[in-house]
């Protein structure tokens, strides 16, 4: 079946009224389960089981596709809104999501963010729909020194997110990575830094860290300001964009996808990594870097994309390859098993309708959700309108209930509301959290991935260096990190000479 | 103000709504017949899966809860709860404090045994009650399609003449189950345990390392290799059954065992109760199990997943767990793993 | 000495990897990897040592930025980080609507919110609205005293 004949099949699936319906119920749902703290794509596909046993497979796949593309992105409204992430792939989002919002732009971050994901998602379709297989190659061609080589690319980009000292985001980015080594040691099976309590043997979750450091520290500042009366950050501001704001986005919207796409296909990488170096590869090639984090149209747009994009590549070795390349792919490859359908190598021979009304779906999936999302905007922007007060009640609620949905267990919430005091005393003393969040993500796996080499290599490093694709990434890595230290060197020695003048 | 007040009006309607349908639910009519010693639940039974959503605990525990349920085998409601953290740590820890209540089981698997013998729990197997084991699941050892070992005594000839050379990928930590599985028979098929090269990836990257060459041998369960093996991507070494499986593909696996090495390794799932459960209630829910276990839909279930069938009562379970730590522990004491 | 934030900070860092450094010394070793699970800890050890200490030393670029908090509004954070911890040691023991609501409607009223019925029903609504909605997707939030 070539692929316009098995789109073509694809779409006669997914727009049977049935089809349609299921898909729809399917985007509603995940939209509400990706708003509602936690809540994330994981546990909605993982709930989705039993209730989709025994129905059509066909259907019940449109359903859980939609589930899972509604979780994405409904997780970015509650990052815009109160800066606090509903889940890990919206982290990034906040970053210039919320000032954004405190600016009185709710409204077009919102949008920005919906038609992002928009793009990012179905940019990353169109992919999957004509080069899945080409893609596959892609997605086992990593093996751990090409892992190292791009988790330390991405670190060496961490110096980016400092404004200001780039020694305290040094600091910060060290910390990051030492929490990151909590937890038992995959290659060895010691448990690191647990002091003998069983809640940290899986080392710490993401999402607790970033409400924490985030959405709990900006609480204090909600407190500082209660009593203010309606502030600029009521208004939700206009929904349009402009064209100025269109053109600003446009480029940003097609690299982030491409890269984003890309990283997703990568198994074990996935939408969180992909957003954050959406992030951080959008603020170097901006011309105004200093506008970032503090409300630029591009942090949003970036991250937004990326992640969305992710999620489709994420299903180039799920659907392709059979390899579950994240948790939520994982959830999708065991929902697949139930219906009778093994993803593997020959889904797409064995069951093309399968495969082609996934794809079919995910076109229509993320229509549906924008036409979904941009009317709902209005409405969920009204949580501004809640007194500050109550306001910071329900942030603090939500930042509670998002951590005990991941692990059910009050350890977390401790854990939770000491990195709210930890990110905190980071703003007292102007310590920068992103880079934190960015070594805390990308340190875990770079150390695994190095220590994986190693083994295979019986310890020997050359490893790295014969491998083509890890070498030039780590060629690029240090690259990217010495060559503004030559460009500041070299600005200070015209500055000396400007001044001998 | 009016448009406050419709929202609050929306959210009232849905909480009404999930009000109305959930004790619509769990409004059935409860049974207290105890004659003659009998034991029967009174009120809702919870399965804890001692795992996040998604995993093969929380899967199994789900299925289990909605055949127990929709065959109306046990009349009450069954909810599963999540309790993650410490590869099951945590959540034994939470099913050890509800000393003696009836209403509360937990699934299971070998982690049962390699945790607390790793040192990483304060419980073992043996501070909880085993009711019913239910099914069983086994490991495969594959390599790459073109590799040059077709069988396991090919792989273990070449690992005797250098360890060094070949790799073993699992998606565990050294002394959890992918690894401890592979060192069990490789231990049965002579090898120096202590020289085998070991490394662990996540999320699908086990497979992934063992179709770009990375590693060379991938230790894992035998459902994981069947698509790969019928595209023709790897092939399968070694089952580690007793018997060769049943069914397409798998019928073609062959066993440690007809390879000359004496060894097994079961992948056993099942449910256990907290410590000092009433032996009424452990004879109420094995007969239970044991209809689940007979039951047409749970063989549907569990032909899907590729589990086999492996019903044991509380006593045999026991004897069986007592049997199985024992070879475990000789293993990771050589290994020097064991605390 | 110790006049500026950073000075201050610096030394604590300082002593943080001081400690990281001995939990990683201590580490168990295990003998079958050519990089053990102690390596890198001691690499990041070191390195916050030494950023550490050049955060001693180095001229601060932001001096003179002191943040002054008023005391009015410490105390009001350390309050609610009080509530909060309430929150966290009440909440599976008299479950999860019964403390939200008390949560909210305490924290509110605690920061001022005066609109006391609006402030009730929010606070009875909402937990009532999350709890039913996760056990819809069966996902069991703490159930604690109340009957249902």
């Amino acid at each position: 079946m070539d692929v316009f004949h098995g789109l073509l099949s694809g779409f006669e699936v997914a727009l049977s009224l049935h089809g349609l319906l299921f898909v729809l119920i399917g985007v509603t749902v995940g939209t509400f389960i990706g708003m509602i703290p936690g809540l994330g794509p994981i546990t909605a596909i993982a709930v989705m089981i039993p209730i989709t046993y025994g129905m059509d497979p066909a259907l019940a796949l449109l359903l859980m596709a939609g589930v899972y593309y509604g979780a994405a992105y409904g997780g970015a409204s509650s990052s815009i809104l109160l800066n606090a992430p509903g889940t890990s792939e919206a982290v990034a989002t906040s970053f210039d999501g919320y000032p954004m919002a405190k600016q009185g732009k709710a409204g077009k971050a919102l949008a920005t963010a919906a038609i992002a994901s928009f793009f990012g998602g179905t940019i990353s379709i169109i992919f999957l729909t004509f080069l899945a297989p080409t893609l596959a190659k892609v997605a086992i061609s990593f093996g751990p020194p090409e892992y190292f080589a791009l988790m330390l690319m991405g670190l060496t980009a961490l110096s980016s997110l400092s404004d200001g000292s780039t020694i305290k985001a040094l600091i910060s980015a060290t910390i990051g990575f030492m929490i990151a080594t909590v937890g038992i040691d995959s290659q060895t099976g010691t448990p690191r830094f647990t002091f003998g309590n069983a809640h940290l043997l899986e080392g710490i979750d993401f999402l607790v860290l970033a409400l924490g450091l985030f959405a709990l520290a900006e609480v204090t500042s909600l407190i500082i300001t209660r009593k203010e009366k309606v502030g600029k950050s009521n208004t939700i501001g206009s929904l349009k964009l402009t064209k100025n704001d269109f053109k600003e986005i446009t480029p940003t919207v097609g690299r982030q996808s491409v890269l984003g796409f890309v990283i997703g296909v990568l198994p074990g990488a996935g939408g969180t990594i992909a957003s954050f170096l959406a992030y951080i590869s959008e603020k170097k090639l901006s011309k105004n870097p200093d506008e970032f984090g503090k409300g630029a149209i591009r942090g949003v747009a970036a991250p937004e994309s990326a992640n969305n994009a992710a999620s489709g590549g994420a299903f180039v070795p799920l659907l392709s390859l059979g390899i579950p390349g994240s948790g939520t792919t994982a959830v999708m490859l065991g929902a697949l098993m139930v219906l009778g359908i093994q993803p593997g190598p020959l889904l797409m021979g064995d069951h093309p309708d399968v495969f082609w009304g996934v794809i079919a779906s995910m076109y229509i999936g993320n229509i549906l959700l924008l036409v979904l999302n941009l009317p709902l905007i209005p409405y969920i922007s009204k949580v501004l309108k809640v007194p500050r007060p109550l306001l910071t009640s329900l942030v603090i609620v939500f930042c509670l209930i998002g951590v005990y949905g991941i692990s059910f267990s009050t350890f977390d919430l401790f854990l939770l509301l000491g990195f709210g005091v930890l990110g905190y005393i980071m703003r007292l003393v102007h310590f920068p959290a992103s880079p934190l969040l960015l070594a805390f993500i990308l340190g875990g796996m770079m150390e695994q991935s190095f220590r994986q080499a190693l083994t295979i290599s019986n310890g020997s490093l050359s490893i790295f260096f014969t491998n083509p694709i890890a070498c030039v990434l780590i060629i690029i890595a240090f690259a990217s990190f010495l060559v503004p230290i030559f460009k500041t060197l070299r600005r200070k020695a015209k500055v000396d000479q400007s001044v001998d003048m | 103000m009016k448009k406050i007040a419709a929202i609050l009006l929306l959210v009232f309607v849905m909480v009404i709504s999930a009000a109305c349908s959930s004790s619509s639910s769990s409004g059935k009519p409860e049974k207290t017949t105890k004659s003659n010693g009998e034991w029967q639940p009174e009120k809702a039974i919870e399965i804890t899966a001692p795992s996040g959503a998604g995993g093969g605990w929380d899967t199994t525990a789900r299925m289990a809860a909605k055949v127990l349920s929709e065959n109306k085998i046990i009349d009450q409601n069954i909810g599963v709860v999540n309790k993650p953290g410490g590869g099951g740590a945590v959540g034994w820890a939470y099913i050890h404090s509800k000393k003696a209540d009836p209403y509360k089981l937990f699934i299971t698997s070998p982690p049962m045994l390699l945790v607390p013998l790793n040192g990483q729990s304060q419980f073992d197997y043996k501070d909880f009650t085993p009711i019913a084991n239910v099914i069983a699941d086994y490991a495969a050892f594959a390599v790459k399609a073109d590799a040059k070992w077709n069988n396991l005594n090919e792989l273990f000839a070449d690992m005797k003449k250098d360890p060094s050379k070949i790799t073993i990928v699992g998606a565990s930590s050294p002394g959890s189950m992918d690894h401890i599985q592979f060192v069990k028979i490789a231990k049965a098929a002579g090898i120096d345990i202590t020289k085998i090269k070991y490394v662990s990836d996540q999320d699908g990257g086990a497979l992934t390392q063992i179709l770009n060459g990375s590693a060379d041998v991938y230790s894992t369960g035998v459902a994981e290799t069947v698509e790969q093996v019928k595209a023709g991507k790897i092939k399968v070494l070694g089952v580690t059954s007793e018997e060769r499986l049943k069914g397409d593909v798998l019928s073609d696996f062959p066993t440690a065992k007809e390879q000359g090495i004496d060894a097994t390794f079961v992948n056993w799932r099942g449910f256990f109760g907290p410590p000092d459960m009433d032996k009424n209630a452990i004879a109420y829910y094995e007969k239970k199990f044991k209809e689940l276990s007979d039951s047409a839909e749970w063989d549907e279930i569990r032909q899907k997943y590729g589990w086999d069938e492996m019903y044991m009562n509380s006593s045999e379970y026991k004897e069986f767990l007592k049997k199985e730590n024992n070879e475990i522990k000789t293993l990771l004491e050589e290994l020097g793993l064991a605390k | 000495m110790l006049n500026t934030t950073n000075k201050k900070t610096a030394v604590v860092l300082f002593f943080v990897s001081i400690i990281y450094l001995i939990a990683s010394f201590k580490l168990p070793s295990y003998a079958y990897v050519p990089i053990d699970s102690n390596v890198i800890p001691i690499g990041l050890g070191v390195i916050l040592l030494i950023l550490s200490i050049a955060l001693f030393f180095i001229k601060d670029e932001k001096t003179g930025e002191k943040v002054k908090l008023p005391k009015e509004d410490l105390i009001a954070i350390l309050v609610v980080v009080g509530f909060i911890l309430i929150y966290i040691f009440l909440l599976e023991i008299i479950g999860f609507i019964l403390i939200t609501a008390l949560f909210i409607f305490f924290c509110s009223w605690f920061l001022g919110f005066k609109k006391y019925i609006t402030n009730a029903i929010v606070s009875i609504v909402l937990p009532f609205a999350i709890y039913y909605l996760f056990e819809a997707l069966q996902i069991q939030l703490p159930q604690g005293i109340l009957p249902f």
